[in-house]
């Protein structure tokens, strides 16, 4: 047994599964993970996609067999091989899809299974509806049980299911990423039944990705990766930064793979002398193809205007931009896409995703003219290159044609990318590139990042998260008040230096 | 002896200054009108009808327009009193907004004429009779009817259902035909909006569903050419065909007249007269003499070239043959007012 | 996790394929409509009045085309009704000067562009709001044709031709709505097939964007302006053959029917959504309407008030289901 595995003293464990393997054609979902919880306390699942979760729920929750393993309940081992099986032992998980019947009344999905039956086998419905408020009152939430299921609110609805466990009087509730769907009034009213539950001596499995909620209503938290176990502690051990590292696996350094060379020699983009009315003054800087050049300042230093402006979507009152040595002019972006700049701006819902439209739409935006003869749209080439866009940078959408409102930030934001990677660039400029994007996510897009550079872009990136700004960079050079106040190596900088560089 | 002849003519001279002065003071000088709604060709011509008059009588006529404002037109009102002017002429936004104004002027005793519209509170008022109008109009169409169209009378009417004004002209036009031919019919019955696109719409819509009529009434001159439009659109010839317009305020009729076979009648409310109609009330006024509530200024239905003997057509002007004009009698009072409709 | 939205299989452009349902529902109460007003007034599907409500309808459409692209980049021209007025007023004018119907249009419709000209620059370049600025033309409009000509502009001239652009019919179709069918094919094939369609759409759904990707939005807005302005100027045509005479009272309120069918066709005010066949249904549904309340003889001060109600309705409509589709 793994010696960082915390050892649960005095009652018998709620459950207990060791040594769970299973595998699907072609890859191996699960591999030797040991799980305990305990009766009354929250129990905290954590993983990045794909490290194994969901496959480890599922067979809790008798949706999927197990190839090898014991589970134990109260000490007793246990087969579960149907989703009745997993009732009946007291097993009940509460999904992210909703598995109820819409059309019935919230009393009658309780007791779905089980009616009360009279004389005669007709159902007591006197009895289920007062039942099914008792149960509510336990738990200590208040829903209307003669309202149509499906017209309840999503957060309603997890109550709903949660009323069905204790009708079935289970001991074990596991939570499927149930915050997803939930406003965080909603999701403070949820925490306040866990800990009723909880209360109750039913052992709940939370199962998020969501670090500040496991902060928050966890005791203990397990670390799942790539299918394997990779730690269990109590969570007042952990910090943000260990939790992300068991997740992922690298040191935070190591967070930024460096797959690329050094930068060439060419310069791609040449800056001189820039100033905007508002703001920037007298900015100068180069950046060769192959090159990261990151950016950094406080609020207020100016790194968006610069990066506005140097694009041709604002205008200038001074200075000189070049790309690939020839001047940007006239100054607007027409220009700057021709000439091969473009920018991937910080306020991705103001200024670059189209929501309403659809995948396929919004990637092929600045390029559009090249799927199209005197003017006429060829769509069937223009969809073949977004599929073959989204497949390349694995943009996870069920469909092209989903709007784009519909995806996570993260997809969204490979999406915008991926924009500017269909036009074909030779400098791109990127505005705090991973803000709003969970942490899987952000390193895929590092990886982007790394790629282009690699590719022979250059890249210019405004960011206000250190790590990335010296994982990712070559060069840094800090803004404060508008002007450029000092440049670094990636050998040279430090935190320090380039925070004292940014306060000026 | 010259001494004696020079005292007389400077006596006789003095005599006669003092009686023409005295009266010359008999007519008003300065006559302040406020319109409603000046840009409108009617009121355009009834201005000029005033001017015209009041040049005759060596007055000057201002005018202010309230531009369908009512704080507006007191407010121009209430500077004419402050200036002085010797008669007021209003004709009022509504009615409601002017009734403490007419107060204020007789307390200023000043002489109020109305135009258009009464006003509670009035001393007078000129204004056509719009049931009158449409009446004849409507006589003279029966007559025609009877003489051309084989005594029969289907009516389409391309009416304004929003102001009693119209509506009295329409039914004036009914009744009348039906003194001639008594079962004469209103096939359509519409609501043209008084603008020319619209009637345009509404007959074409109305004549789809059953063309069977043979006279066009307009309650102004753009419905009945609306309506002749939408006639000749759906690709009928206008034999057979009467078009009866109202107004006469521009030159469209006379264009119609002219061009179009069955443009036959033109109900004309001479704007030019209401305006110097409107003058003599305020001399009347001014000289302190009784006056009826309501002076009506003269229509008359317009046929075929009659025309010819109340205006003169040079280029885009016309002008009003005033001896035709004022040869007009108008009635003492009108067959039926607005106050008829609401019972 | 993303929520399923079910697409029906097959080609096509998504952002068509969005706009479907709402389409479906206005078939259907045109279909019902018509039917159901056929049953209570046969003269309803009269060679003649189908004949009218087309030739209206046509009237409509003919800048409805050019403000649905307007819509679709979130702006809008409300100086079309006084531009319509003018132009016929111009129009006629120039005819009875140059006895040429050929001048005269060129006349009128170089009036209507220039009016859209006009528009998107102070749209585009003074960065004045467009409702704001196109109320402000219409009221210049409104006002300044009395002044180029206190009267209605009588036709002096009687030319055949200048006549059969309203009345005139090439075979059973009449001119006005063979000009329609003709400007939609055009905008169809536009806003759906080409860049600049895209574009446009592109600008409607965010602006910011679209210039980031280098797409010039101030110049196609301007375009879509005069495109507009010169589809007044030929829907001018056609109403000043038809009255027969330049009227400078007419076209109140039209630029409120234009606007009423883009919307009840499903293209939103934010911009970003809209097709061209909506706009076509739109028209027809609310002619329909105006048509069967005179042919039923019902009052028509529910000429005003039942379009009122659809619009309100069907805005609604929408918006309720989006709001269930994002769900």
């Amino acid at each position: 047994m793994p010696a960082d595995l915390a050892v649960a003293e005095a009652p018998a464990l709620a459950l207990e599964m060791t040594g769970i393997s299973k595998r699907f054609p072609g890859v191996v979902a699960l591999n030797d993970v040991h799980l305990r919880l305990e009766p009354g306390k929250v129990h905290a699942l954590m993983g990045e996609n794909g490290a194994g979760k969901s496959t480890l729920i599922k067979i809790l929750a008798g949706v999927y067999e197990k190839d090898s393993g014991t589970i134990r309940i109260g000490g007793r081992e246990i087969e579960i091989l149907h989703p009745s099986d997993a009732l009946k032992r007291g097993i009940k998980v509460v999904f992210q899809e909703i598995a109820l019947i819409a059309e019935f009344t919230v009393a009658e999905n309780i007791f779905l299974e089980e009616y009360p039956v009279g004389r005669g086998g007709s159902i007591r419905w006197r009895t289920i509806r007062k039942e099914a408020r008792a149960l509510f009152e336990r738990i200590g939430f208040d829903v209307d049980t003669d309202a149509r299921t499906g017209a309840l609110p999503v957060s309603q609805q997890q109550m709903v299911e949660i009323a069905r466990a204790l009708a079935h009087e289970a001991r074990i509730v596991v939570m499927d990423e149930p915050s997803s769907s939930l406003t965080p009034n909603e999701v403070g009213l949820l925490f306040k039944v866990i800990r009723r539950l909880t209360s109750l001596g039913i052992a709940v499995l939370y199962v998020s990705h969501k670090l500040d909620e496991v902060f928050e209503i966890a005791d203990t938290v397990t670390v799942l990766r790539d299918g394997r176990h990779i730690s269990t502690r109590p969570i007042a051990e952990h910090t943000n930064d260990t939790l992300i590292q068991d997740m992922i696996g690298r040191r935070i350094e190591t967070l930024f793979p460096r797959e690329r060379g050094p930068a060439s020699d060419r310069i791609a983009l040449s800056v001189k002398n820039l100033s905007t009315a508002a703001k920037l003054k007298d900015i100068s800087f180069e950046a060769r193809a192959g090159e990261v050049v990151g950016f950094f300042g406080l609020m207020g230093a100016g790194r968006t205007e610069l990066a506005k402006a140097i694009v041709g979507f604002d205008p200038i009152s001074g200075g000189e931009i070049s790309i690939g040595g020839k001047r940007l002019h006239p100054h607007d972006t027409r220009t700057a896409v021709s000439l091969g700049i473009g920018l991937l701006s910080e306020d991705r819902k103001g200024e670059g995703l189209m929501l309403e439209l659809p995948v396929v739409t919004n990637l092929s935006l600045a390029a559009l003219e090249e799927f199209a003869r005197l003017g006429l749209i060829d769509e069937s080439r223009e969809r073949a290159a977004a599929q073959s866009f989204v497949d390349r940078f694995r943009i996870r959408t069920p469909s092209l044609e989903q709007p784009i409102k519909n995806l996570s930030g993260g997809n969204q934001q490979k999406v915008l990318l991926a924009r500017w990677l269909m036009r074909g660039l030779s400098v791109i400029v990127v505005d705090e590139p991973t803000r709003g994007i969970d942490v899987g996510a952000k390193s895929e897009i590092f990886a982007l990042i790394d790629r282009l550079a690699s590719e022979g872009h250059a890249v210019v990136m405004m960011t206000s998260e250190m790590p990335e700004l010296l994982g990712l960079s070559d060069r840094i050079l800090v803004m404060a008040g508008g002007r450029i106040t000092e440049s670094f190596t990636r050998e040279q900088a430090t935190q320090e230096k380039v925070l004292n560089a940014a306060i000026g | 002896m010259t001494r004696t002849i020079a005292k007389l003519l400077l006596a006789g001279t003095a005599f006669a200054a003092l009686t023409a002065g005295a009266l010359a003071a008999d007519t008003p000088k300065r006559i302040g009108y406020v319109v409603n709604y000046g840009t409108h060709e009617w009121y355009q011509n009834v201005i000029k009808g005033m001017k015209a008059h009041a040049a005759e009588i060596g007055a000057t006529v201002e005018v202010k327009d309230a531009n369908l404002d009512v704080a507006k037109e007191v407010s121009a009102a209430e500077d004419f009193i402050a200036q002085g002017v010797d008669v007021l002429i209003i004709t009022p936004v509504n009615e409601e907004g002017v009734v403490p104004l007419l107060k204020r002027a007789k307390a200023a005793n000043m002489p109020v004429v109305l135009e258009g519209n009464p006003v509670k509170g009035m001393t007078t008022m000129v204004a056509i009779c719009d049931y009158d109008t449409g009446y004849m109009a409507g006589v003279e169409a029966g007559k025609y009817a009877k003489d051309h169209l084989g005594g029969v009378a289907k009516v389409m009417n391309v009416g304004l259902p929003l102001l009693s004004a119209t509506v009295l002209r329409s039914n004036g036009f009914m009744d009348g035909i039906r003194t001639i031919i008594p079962d004469a019919k209103l096939v359509h019955d519409l609501d043209g909006g008084g603008n020319p696109d619209r009637a345009l719409e509404v007959s074409t819509a109305a004549l789809a569903q059953n063309p069977d009529i043979n006279i066009i009434y307009g309650i102004n001159d753009s419905s009945s050419l609306g309506g002749l439009q939408a006639w000749k659109a759906a690709g009928k010839s206008q034999d057979n065909l009467l078009v009866v317009g109202t107004g006469g305020e521009g030159l469209a009729f006379i264009n119609a007249m002219e061009k179009e076979p069955s443009y036959k009648i033109e109900a004309a409310m001479f704007p030019e007269k209401e305006g110097y109609t409107t003058i003599d009330a305020a001399i009347a006024l001014y000289q302190k003499k009784e006056v009826p509530e309501h002076i009506v200024s003269p229509t008359a239905p317009m046929m075929g070239d009659d025309w010819k003997k109340f205006y003169d057509v040079a280029g885009t002007t016309r002008t009003p043959k005033w001896d035709a004009i004022n040869a007009l009698t108008p009635p003492a009072k009108c067959m039926k007012t607005a106050a008829d409709l609401k019972k | 996790m993303v929520s399923e939205v079910s697409h029906p299989a097959g080609p096509g452009n998504a952002i068509g394929r969005l706009a479907n349902n709402s389409q479906i529902v206005l078939i259907a109460v045109l279909v019902i409509l018509c039917v159901g007003v056929s049953l209570a007034e046969p003269q309803f599907y009269s060679g003649a009045n189908v004949i009218a409500i087309l030739r209206q309808a046509a009237l409509v459409m003919i800048v409805g085309a050019g403000m649905t692209m307007l819509l679709i980049t979130a702006e809008v021209d409300l100086s079309v009704g006084a531009s319509l007025a003018f132009v016929g007023v111009v129009a006629m004018d120039v005819i009875n000067i140059t006895n040429s119907v050929a001048i005269g249009s060129l006349a009128g419709i170089a009036f209507g562009g220039l009016v859209g000209l006009v528009n998107g620059f102070v749209v585009t370049r003074l960065k004045v709001n467009s409702l704001i600025a196109t109320i402000g033309t219409m009221m210049i409009l409104q006002g300044s044709v009395f002044l180029y000509s206190r009267e209605a502009v009588q036709n002096h001239h009687h030319l055949a031709a200048f006549v059969d652009i309203g009345a005139g019919y090439v075979g059973p179709l009449p001119i006005p709505v063979i000009v329609a069918a003709l400007f939609f094919a055009v905008a169809y094939v536009l806003l759906r097939h080409t860049t600049l369609g895209r574009y446009l759409y592109a600008i409607g759904a965010n602006q910011k964007a679209a210039r980031l990707s280098g797409i010039r939005a101030e110049r196609l807005k301007l375009f879509a302006f005069v495109v507009t302005g010169l589809l007044v100027g030929v829907a001018g045509l056609v109403l000043v053959s038809l009255m027969n005479a330049g009227q400078p009272t007419a076209g109140r309120g039209f630029e409120l029917t234009v606007v009423a069918a883009v919307i009840l066709g499903g293209t939103s005010l934010a911009g970003g959504r809209g097709t061209l066949l909506g706009t076509l249904l739109g028209v027809l549904v609310l002619k329909v309407i105006d048509n069967a309340i005179i042919l039923l003889q019902w009052n028509q001060d529910l000429q005003m008030i039942v379009p009122g109600v659809v619009l309100i309705l069907a805005t609604y409509l929408d918006l309720a289901k989006r709001r269930a589709n994002a769900r």
